[in-house]
Parts: C-alpha cells; sequence; structure tokens
C-alpha cells in the first residue's frame, strides 16, 4: 500500500479547535487519518509550526511552496506524488488511492468494554 | 501582634515563592530576603518568572534569563525569565535554520503561529522547571527564590505542572496543542520533578505577600485556598506594609484605622497560617542599601522625614468622566498593574458616566477582581448593568459549543480525539477572548467599561486578538460576528479609549511605561493617566507619610511630563470604595 503524506499549514493542534474557530472539515481529517491508522496504513501528517524540516527537505512540497506560497497548503503526497493541493483530500478520494469503501472511513464507533485484571 | 518578618529565622526551605496580586510589594519581599540570606554566607538565586518584572529596577542592573552576580551583595545571583522573550528565543530557534530554505511566505506563516500565546506559556513553563528540576542548581545554591507574576499569572504557572502532566499521561495518541514544544514527552520526567519540587513541604514555601488592606487579604486567601487545592500547602503569609505612626496627623491616623481595620477583617483560613510582618516606610525600594535598611526596620530616611509636601492638583478625576462623555466613547479599558486600583477606577467611571445619563455597561476579565465586592449590598442604578468574564465557565460553554458543532457527525473515537485536543490551554484563550468580544459588542447600546486583567494576561488577550485577527483571513470555520468586529474598533480612538491606572511609586509608574509601549506597539494610544491613591495630594505631614508622599513627586512628574498629555490624580482615601454611592465620591 503506497503510503500518505500530508503537508498541514501551521496549526496549534491537528483538530483545529485550538484555532480562532472550528473548522469541521479538520476535525473529519483527524478522524479520518486516525481511523487509517488503525488500519495500519502508513499515513503521516507533518505540521508546519513544528516540523518545518519536513517542509524543507521535501523536494516536491518546497517545490510547491516556492511556485504558490503558503496558500497551496494542505498539500497531500501519495507514493512521493503530489496529489492534492490547497486543500484537504476528501473521504472518498483517501479511498480509491488506498483502494478502499469509503464507508470503511466513517465506521460508526466499535464499543468498548473496559476489562480490568486485578 | 505579629513579628517582624525575619529570613534568617521564618526562611525554612531551599524552594521560595513569593506570590501575591502586582503592587503588593512582593519583588521588594522576595529581594529583601535574598540580599539578607546572602548576606548570612549564603548562596541565594533569586528568580523572577514575572513577565513585567521590575527585578532590574530593585537591583539596578541589567538581567536576563542566565543567573547573574548581583553587584555589591556577595552570593546573590539572579535572573529573569520574561515568557515573552523566552518565547522570542524559541521561535528565533526553530524558524531561523528555515529561512532562505523555505519560502519568505512560509516562513512567516510559520512565526505568526508561534507567537501566539501557547508559545509563550510553554516557553516560559519550560524555563521555569528546567530551574526546578535542575539538581545542579539545585546543590549550586542554598536558596532559590522566586518572584513569580501577578496572581492570575501565578496561579496558571503554577497550576501547569499538574495540568500537564494529567495531559500527558491521558494522552493516547500524539495530538496535541502542545505541538510548538515537539519532544513533550522526553521532558516529561522534568516536569515531573518540578512538579513533586512544589508540592513537597520540605523543599518548598509560599509566601504569600498581602497588604494589610481587606481587598488584598481577600485576594491572598483566594490564592491561598486554591494553590492549597493544587498541593502546595506549605504557606506563611507576609503582611507587608503594616503602618505605624506616633503623630497626629489626621491622614496618617485614618491610614492607621484603614489597615487595622482591614487586619481585623482577616479571612478565617488566612488567619491560620503562619504570619509575620513588614513595615510601611518611607522611601522606595531601590538600590541593594535600601533593601538592607528595609530588613533592619529603618521606617524612614533622616533627610526626608523633614520635608513638608504642599498639594498639588492635575485634572481632577472628573475631567476624566467629562471627556468619555462629551467623546461619546463606547468602550473604555482602564489597564495597570494588579493592585493599583483599576477596579476601583473602572467602576468610579462607570458610575460616573451613569450619573451624566449615559447608558453602562461594566464588566471584568480579571479573574481575581472583586467587582461583587465593590459593589456589595448595592441595587444596581437603572442605567448600570455589570457582568464578569469568568475564565471557567467560558471555557466550559466553548468546549460545549464545540463539541455540537463539530462534533456531530463524529464516531466515538473521534470524538475523544476532539475532546483531548479541547482540554488543551490554548482553549482557555480562545473562549475567553469570545466571552470579551461579546461583551464589546453590546456597545452598539451602551458605553463598555472594562477592568481589565493584570497586565501580562492583558497583553496576552490584546495579542491573540491580533492574532485572531490574522488568522481568521485564512481559517474556513465558522468567525463569530462579535470576534469580526472587534479589533477594528479596539484601534478606532472614537470608539475606544484606554485609561492608564497607576500608582505614585516606582515600580507601578515604570511597569505601566512598559504596558503604554506595548500598547502603542498594537496600534492602541492610551488617551488618560489617572494616578491613583495619591498621598501627595493629601497634604499629610506624618514623617513617614511625608517622606512617601515627598518621593511620590518624580513619578508624578514623570507621569505628567514624559508618558502622558492628560493625566488625573485621585487622593488617597480614608475609606475603601465600597458601593455605588461611595464610589461617586471620586467623580
Amino acid at each position: 500500500m503506497k503510503k500518505v503524506e500530508i503537508f498541514d499549514p501551521a496549526m496549534c493542534c491537528a483538530t483545529g479547535v485550538c484555532g480562532p474557530s472550528v473548522d469541521p472539515d479538520l476535525t473529519r481529517l483527524a478522524s479520518t487519518v486516525y481511523s487509517l491508522e488503525q488500519k495500519n496504513v502508513d499515513i503521516t501528517r507533518y505540521n508546519l509550526a513544528n516540523d518545518p524540516a519536513a517542509f524543507s527537505d521535501n523536494e516536491k512540497v518546497n517545490k510547491v511552496l516556492h511556485e504558490k506560497g503558503p496558500d497551496a497548503l494542505p498539500i497531500t503526497l501519495l507514493g512521493d506524488e503530489v496529489v492534492k493541493v490547497g486543500s484537504y483530500p476528501s473521504n472518498d478520494e483517501f479511498a480509491e488511492w488506498l483502494d478502499m469503501r469509503a464507508e470503511e472511513l466513517t465506521q460508526k464507533p466499535r464499543v468498548r468494554v473496559s476489562v480490568k485484571l486485578d | 501582634m505579629y513579628s517582624l518578618f525575619d529570613p534568617t529565622s521564618d526562611v525554612k526551605t531551599p524552594f521560595l515563592f513569593f506570590t501575591g496580586k502586582g503592587g503588593v510589594g512582593k519583588t521588594s519581599a522576595a529581594s529583601a530576603t535574598a540580599v539578607a540570606l546572602a548576606d548570612q554566607g549564603k548562596k541565594v538565586l533569586l528568580v523572577s518568572t514575572d513577565p513585567a518584572s521590575n527585578l532590574q529596577d530593585v537591583f539596578e542592573v541589567d538581567l536576563t534569563s542566565e543567573p547573574k552576580e548581583v553587584p555589591g551583595v556577595n552570593g546573590l545571583f539572579a535572573c529573569n525569565i520574561d515568557p515573552e522573550e523566552a518565547a522570542r528565543a524559541y521561535r528565533k530557534k526553530t524558524v531561523g535554520p528555515y529561512r532562505g530554505k523555505l519560502p519568505d511566505s512560509v516562513v512567516a506563516q510559520m512565526e505568526e503561529q508561534l507567537s501566539g500565546a501557547c508559545t509563550v506559556e510553554i516557553a516560559a513553563f519550560d524555563e521555569f522547571s528546567q530551574l526546578l528540576a535542575d539538581q545542579y542548581i539545585v546543590q549550586q545554591y542554598d536558596y532559590v527564590l522566586f518572584d513569580t507574576a501577578p496572581t492570575g499569572h501565578t496561579l496558571r504557572l503554577l497550576s501547569l505542572p499538574t495540568a500537564w502532566s494529567g495531559y500527558l499521561e491521558e494522552s493516547t495518541h500524539g495530538a496535541s496543542c502542545l505541538g510548538p514544544l515537539s519532544g513533550l514527552g522526553e521532558k516529561k520526567e522534568m516536569y515531573g520533578k518540578a512538579v513533586a519540587a512544589l508540592s513537597d513541604a520540605h523543599k518548598t514555601t509560599l509566601m504569600l505577600v498581602a497588604r494589610p488592606e481587606t481587598s488584598s487579604l481577600l485576594e491572598a486567601n483566594r490564592a491561598s485556598l486554591e494553590l492549597k487545592e493544587i498541593g502546595i500547602k506549605n504557606q506563611m503569609l507576609i503582611l507587608n506594609g503594616v503602618f505605624q505612626t506616633e503623630t497626629n496627623d489626621q491622614v496618617a491616623q485614618a491610614f492607621y484605622q484603614r489597615q487595622q481595620k482591614g487586619l481585623q477583617e482577616t479571612p478565617v483560613e488566612l488567619k491560620q497560617l503562619e504570619t509575620t510582618y513588614l513595615p510601611y516606610i518611607s522611601y522606595s525600594l531601590t538600590g541593594v542599601d535600601h533593601l538592607r535598611w528595609f530588613m533592619n526596620g529603618e521606617l524612614y530616611l533622616e533627610d526626608e522625614a523633614s520635608h513638608r509636601v504642599e498639594p498639588i492638583l492635575l485634572d481632577p478625576f472628573s475631567q476624566v468622566i467629562d471627556d468619555f462623555s462629551q467623546k461619546n466613547t463606547r468602550v473604555i479599558f482602564a489597564m495597570g498593574k494588579g493592585g493599583v486600583g483599576k477596579t476601583s477606577v473602572a467602576s468610579a467611571i462607570a458610575v460616573g458616566l451613569c450619573e451624566k445619563g449615559h447608558k453602562v455597561h461594566l464588566t471584568t476579565t480579571d479573574p481575581a477582581a472583586h467587582l461583587d465586592y465593590v459593589f456589595k449590598g448595592d441595587t444596581a442604578k437603572e442605567n448600570l448593568t455589570i457582568s464578569s468574564i469568568n475564565p471557567e465557565k467560558e471555557v466550559e460553554k466553548y468546549k460545549q459549543s464545540v463539541i455540537e458543532k463539530a462534533g456531530k457527525d463524529l464516531d466515538e473515537d473521534g470524538l475523544e480525539y476532539l475532546k483531548e485536543d479541547l482540554e488543551s490551554p490554548c482553549t482557555e484563550e480562545i473562549a475567553i477572548f469570545q466571552a470579551f468580544a461579546e461583551v464589546v459588542d453590546q456597545s452598539d447600546n451602551e458605553m463598555v467599561v472594562i477592568d481589565t486583567a493584570p497586565t501580562g494576561h492583558t497583553l496576552l488577550l490584546l495579542d491573540s486578538t491580533e492574532a485572531y485577527h490574522k488568522e481568521m483571513s485564512r481559517s474556513t470555520g465558522e468567525i463569530p460576528e462579535s470576534v469580526r468586529k472587534l479589533l477594528p474598533r479596539l484601534r478606532d480612538p472614537k470608539e475606544t479609549s484606554v485609561v492608564i491606572v497607576t500608582l505614585a511609586e516606582a515600580t507601578p509608574v515604570l511597569e505601566a511605561e512598559r504596558l503604554q509601549k506595548d500598547l502603542k506597539r498594537a496600534e492602541i494610544e492610551p488617551s488618560w493617566w489617572v494616578i491613583n491613591q495619591s498621598l501627595f495630594a493629601t497634604g499629610t505631614t506624618d514623617p513617614i507619610l511625608s517622606g512617601r508622599a515627598f518621593s511620590e513627586r518624580v513619578w508624578i512628574n514623570k507621569v505628567k511630563r514624559e508618558l502622558s498629555a492628560n493625566t488625573a490624580l485621585i487622593p488617597w482615601m480614608e475609606e475603601e470604595k465600597v458601593g455605588y454611592d461611595t464610589i461617586k465620591e471620586y467623580v
């Protein structure tokens, strides 16, 4: 499976709730990324505010930034190719790239049982 | 009835935290204690974590975050941790290497994000706990004294270790607003040590510093209880500035009576603490010699005692009210370091404007404000409404609204994730800011008088106002209308006025000067300075009070000549202003 990399604009936190207002798309994305991680998809997010090295070291990302400036963020890479610029991928796009069904990404909660072993 | 504070016998732990609302003299108390301990042959480090520290003024030496030997005192070292400076250093370290590698516009975005309130707090906390957890420091010095920031800030600073340690433990997947401090996990041990040292009664004493006045004692009690709850239970109370007089001077008698009355009303919990006092003195505490005289119990300097002070008047306070009334100013801020009486001044402005027939809303963002107290027992007059912005409630309200708005499409894990991010320290800033914007929004119909929080907090608030506006241009989320309208209004002098409240003393004036500079950088120009509680304006002949009154002169002149075009003077009053009708006396 191809690896996915998302290069976020400078943000305080990944869900965006720390920002001036809540962006529902960010919470959706954070949740999707989390589900993908649970499915062992190789997916990574880089935040410009605390991981600038990732932006500077990645030639393709750096090139897009030099051409288009920070408005090009977020940038999504699929297996080292730029696949999305300026906004986050939708769940359908993730599903297509990763050969999954979109429903798998919005699965409703599993019931959690906590067991105490004393 | 209390004994004089004597560092030799009263200091029993290697770490001392001096806390109290700004203006109670905790820097003086901490500095004098540090000098006294060093004069005993001990090795002492004095640390200021106040974003508006005046330690430099006290020792008349430039200080940085690196401990530096204080000239004239063997064994005394001092350093100044300015959280904003620490944040700047952090920004430089983080952003610097990418200049030239990433486009300038991208670098600018990074810098902007790292200019937020959280970065400042994180940077300060980081430095602070490094000191506390550093074995080298602990072994090198016999005593480490922290001259902490005004109460609201202190509480946050001190409560952070617990909050963040909890946060780290509960964090299940690396999402975190503590982003600017990457590698936080590695520092967990250090933070743990800092927390442990703070709540260890063998290591740390909390020195609550209060003036012998009702409001100051109430405030100390509040801080005491709050810190006990956090686990800092080893506390002592220093009553700073206890006045004794042998004259029949009317002002001196009233001054003495007011203090005694205040002391009698000491809250019952506070009475249980071990308590000592420091005397009210005629001279200012700048320079090492003065600090030594203070600890020796010298009440006044002989050459100053003979000065007769003739009362002079600047604009009376009523001019301030007239000015706002004529201009129909919509938003008025009373700003200044805590303890200078900005609550009283804001209240007096609100009352005065009501008297002139304006509809007025009075509010406070100061977590330590005592507006309820000032208006105790009065039914609010028809034109006056009063509210306060309670940080805790606002945070709760904000969390609820976010979860309602963004949480509805999320599954259980997603919701957990969202809730976790909402536990971060920045949430509070945002929540309070929104509440603040809502209040200002009401000034379409009413004049709004805001009694703001202590200086550091106020600046953070305004700073975040600006960051807020910059960020809005790229955020896609929903922005409340009230927030969108706020900043341009804050900057429009026809709409908004800032009143700087100060006392005619070194620290409050220097502090207010810095505040004004910072406001100007944010393109906000204060329209009035109000010098509150002036003994100079009373004509007292008591040797101690007149010494104080005489030394006020230089500060009054500095304000008038260098700092402000419009200056009003309020004389020291016999009664603490309680209630609507007594507040009118100001006006």
